[in-house]
């Protein structure tokens, strides 16, 4: 689904990625886990281009393929790749707006203004997040009014609104507490089944319960990747061990 | 864990060093609470020194209302309201004559444009000539008639004065203890009600003259009969003719309005407010009545505002977004410190650019044919209300510039982040993203650049064209090239010429009361609208 060729990735003058070579397979969870700085979210903002954003960045060499294509050729169209493959943040972030109008911002970007249409998504969307029997009542309320979790929810369910292939989730559930950590690790067990999942966490425990593979980052490099099993019980790198089993990081 | 009995060197040792340090307290400030007085000291001095300018404000300001009640119970008692009823009557027919003034250009150039020549087209005009003439002098008996009147009330209301000097003169004298003198000055009482008999007696003869001035005018449209003007002219001479005959319809309402006048009526206590606040006129220095309405400095001041306004925000916002959302760091280095540069251009320098450069221009540029369409083109006056307003623009921007590019950094990224995490093109996050998240910023910065504008004197004064008059909206936005005055600059410019104390000079306070109100309300209504936006964005 997703694969990574020898990427070197810049700010600037500084070298945050050196040579990632991974491959993300289909309809699987995949977990980046390394200590603060190693590059995780740096890479996963390289596969929807995040990083465009930001001035000074560069790919130095080697190149992403996301179903085959170099999603860096000049072909590519950046707005239809971020369509393809949706974000979540560490931080939820929910537009000052209503829960609708969250939802179906993505829809009415690409201009479908059907009423019709744009109910029928908020609602599939909310129920896919398992957020719609909470907030069935309350849709033109505002969505900064919910809950630290029901806001990350919803952030979920604004990225799966536009049916992307791919969502990616930087660290989604930092700042929550463990009921509504237990409720999006659940949102996304059942997400697989449809989506492509890559997640970045801190945390292991989450690592091992939620992903089926674990890729380990040091130092802007990747250390090892493999079944989560296998990275957490048996891991060939004595730093992916040391890492894991608590010793630093 | 030691107890307390077996500890007691350390507790003595703090107790000494509370007992030291009481000593070095200065006025019995240590310097924690020294330095609190002292900034709580400058606050203090600037909330003082604004209670001392409103204080002060309306000191100066609140005479003025008895003053203006004095001059409407004289302006009421020496019979010029009376006069003035007939004046009016006599403007509205001097309307009507211009009216038809008009009306013969246009069909002259009317016919010129269809390849006639002069002379012809004079003499197809002589019907209509020998009727808009006779409408011109249809009023003669009634003219004379005001006029004979207008120096008797002017005579009265001088007398009047002159009572009122001798009176001030005495209190004077006394005061200096020079009580011989003080019964020396003569001073005579004006008997407004003798006066005024003289001017009563006249109803009678502007009857006579009124009916005369009906009959004639009368007259003067019977001349115009349909061969007077070209064919396709017929409705607008109808229209004219019209229009003179409702005239002619609201005499009898003016002679009942004579009749019933009288000089003694009492003057309501609130005419003096309303004479300010709701007052077409501000006329001062005249020998017949001073006027202090704030109305035509007010709409003038608001008008070059508009304009101002019209052209500052959208190159202000648009600027700012550019600068906040789509420049590169490299960019914004200059472009930045650029437009807040203009902030430093020293206002009267503006305001000479406006005078020597801009009007110059902006009147050619309104004389090129190919922007004949516009309305108000070609300017007639080089200085006028677009002038300024252009001006007031550019000093708006660096206001409304930095203060909506704070509002749109402001706005958290990852608002943005997620907008184009969702597919949005940068176009679509700008719009509906920052746009809306900021629109309190926003709606605040374009409010403090209004403040700015309203209160800015210089450039009014130099490029606004200083003509006291409402511009007349029935050409549209032809009077945005009109001149006016405002407010800032009436005070500007007549505040070295009047005397201490005197109406005039309270009147200018109570302009600057107005003034000094609306920029307070503007200011106000920008911080709640901040507030409102600090609690939306959480
Ligand atoms: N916007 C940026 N500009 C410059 N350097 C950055 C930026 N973002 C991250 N970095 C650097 O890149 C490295 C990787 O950061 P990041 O991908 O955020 O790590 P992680 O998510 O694993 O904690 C760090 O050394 C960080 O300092
Ligand atoms: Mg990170």
């Amino acid at each position: 689904m997703i694969a990574v060729e020898k990427l070197d990735f810049f700010y600037g003058a500084s070298q945050a990625l050196h040579g990632i070579d991974l491959r993300i397979p289909e309809n699987r969870v995949t977990a980046f886990i390394g200590p603060s700085g190693c590059g995780k979210s740096t890479l996963l903002r390289c596969f929807n281009r995040m990083n465009d954003l930001i001035d000074g960045t560069r790919i130095g060499s080697g190149r992403i393929l996301i179903q085959g294509v170099d999603i860096h050729d000049p072909d590519v169209d950046v707005i239809s790749l971020r369509r393809q493959v949706g974000m979540v943040f560490q931080k939820s972030n929910p537009f000052p707006k209503s829960i609708f109008e969250n939802i179906a911002y993505g829809l009415e970007v690409q201009g479908v203004k059907n009423r019709r249409r744009l109910e029928e998504v908020v609602e599939k969307s909310l129920r896919g997040a398992a957020l719609w029997e909470e907030v069935k009542d309350r849709l033109h309320t505002s969505a900064l009014g919910l809950s630290g979790g029901q806001q990350q929810r919803l952030c979920i369910a604004r990225a799966i609104a536009v049916e992307p292939r791919i969502i990616l989730m930087d660290e989604p559930c930092s700042a929550l507490d463990p009921i509504a950590t237990a409720k999006v690790e659940e949102l996304i067990h059942e997400l697989k089944r449809s989506y492509t999942i890559v997640i970045v966490t801190h945390n292991m425990q989450q690592a091992g319960r939620c992903s089926d593979l674990t890729a380990f980052f040091y130092l802007g490099r990747l250390v090892e990747m493999g079944r989560t099993e296998k990275i957490f019980t048996n891991p060939v790198q004595t730093q992916t061990e040391d890492y894991i089993s608590g010793r630093f990081g | 864990m030691p107890d307390s009995q077996s500890t007691p060197a350390p507790e003595r040792s703090v107790a000494l060093a509370i007992r030291k340090e009481k000593r070095f307290r200065p006025l019995g400030l240590t310097a924690d609470s020294a330095i609190r007085r002292f900034f709580q000291g400058n606050a203090a001095f600037a909330i003082l020194a604004l209670v001392l300018i409103m204080v002060f404000l309306l000191r100066e300001g609140a005479g003025f209302f008895g003053q203006n009640s004095r001059g409407i119970r004289v302006y009421r008692l020496a019979g010029l309201e009376y006069v003035d009823i007939i004046k009016g009557q006599l403007d509205r027919h001097a309307e009507l004559t211009r009216a038809a003034n008009a009306l013969r250009l246009k069909i002259y150039s009317d016919a010129l444009a269809k390849g006639a020549a002069p002379q012809a087209a004079t003499a197809a005009l002589a019907g209509f000539d020998a009727f808009a003439e006779a409408l011109g002098d249809a009023s003669e008996d009634v003219r004379s008639l005001a006029s004979d009147l207008t120096e008797q009330a002017a005579a009265v209301k001088q007398r009047e004065q002159i009572y009122q000097d001798s009176i001030e003169q005495k209190a004077m004298l006394i005061r200096a203890g020079k009580a011989g003198a003080a019964a020396a000055v003569s001073s005579v009482a004006v008997d407004f009600g003798r006066e005024i008999k003289a001017l009563s007696a006249s109803l009678p003869i502007y009857k006579d003259a009124n009916r005369l001035f009906a009959k004639k005018l009368n007259a003067s449209l019977a001349m115009a009969g349909p061969q007077s003007v070209p064919a396709a002219w017929t409705p607008q001479l109808s229209g004219l003719k019209a229009a003179a005959e409702r005239y002619a319809a609201t005499f009898p309402e003016v002679e009942a309005e004579l009749a019933a006048w009288r000089y003694d009526a009492p003057v309501p206590w609130y005419r003096s407010v309303t004479a300010f606040l709701f007052g077409r006129q501000w006329l001062t220095a005249s020998f017949w009545q001073d006027w202090y309405g704030i109305i035509p400095l007010f709409i003038g001041s608001l008008l070059v505002s508009l304009i101002a306004l019209l052209i500052a925000v959208p190159l202000g916002v648009v600027a700012a977004i550019y600068v906040s959302e789509v420049a590169g760091t490299g960019e914004k280095t200059w472009i930045k410190p650029a437009i807040e540069f203009i902030a430093a251009i020293p206002s009267v320098v503006l305001g000479f650019f406006g005078v020597a450069i801009l009007g110059q221009s902006l009147r050619a540029v309104s004389e090129t044919t190919w922007l004949a369409w516009v309305p108000g083109f070609p300017m007639s006056e080089r200085l006028n209300a677009f002038t300024a307003g252009c001006l007031l623009a550019f000093m708006a921007i660096p206001t409304i510039f930095s203060l909506a590019e704070d509002a749109l950094t402001n706005v958290p990224r990852h608002f943005k982040e997620a907008s184009f995490a969702l597919g949005a093109t940068r176009l679509q996050t700008i719009l509906r993203v920052l746009v809306p998240a900021s629109l309190s910023g926003l709606i605040s910065a374009i409010l403090l650049g209004f403040g700015r504008v309203i209160g800015e004197t210089m450039v009014v004064l130099l490029c606004a064209g200083n003509r006291i008059a409402i511009p007349d909206f029935t050409q549209g936005l032809g009077a945005f090239f009109q001149p006016v005055h405002t407010m800032t600059g009436i005070i500007a410019q007549e505040m070295g010429e009047v005397v201490p104390g005197s109406i005039h000079y309270r009147a200018l306070f109570m302009v600057g009361i107005v003034l000094f109100l609306l920029a307070l309300g503007i200011n106000y209504v920008a911080q709640r609208v901040v507030q409102r936006y600090r609690i939306s964005i959480g």
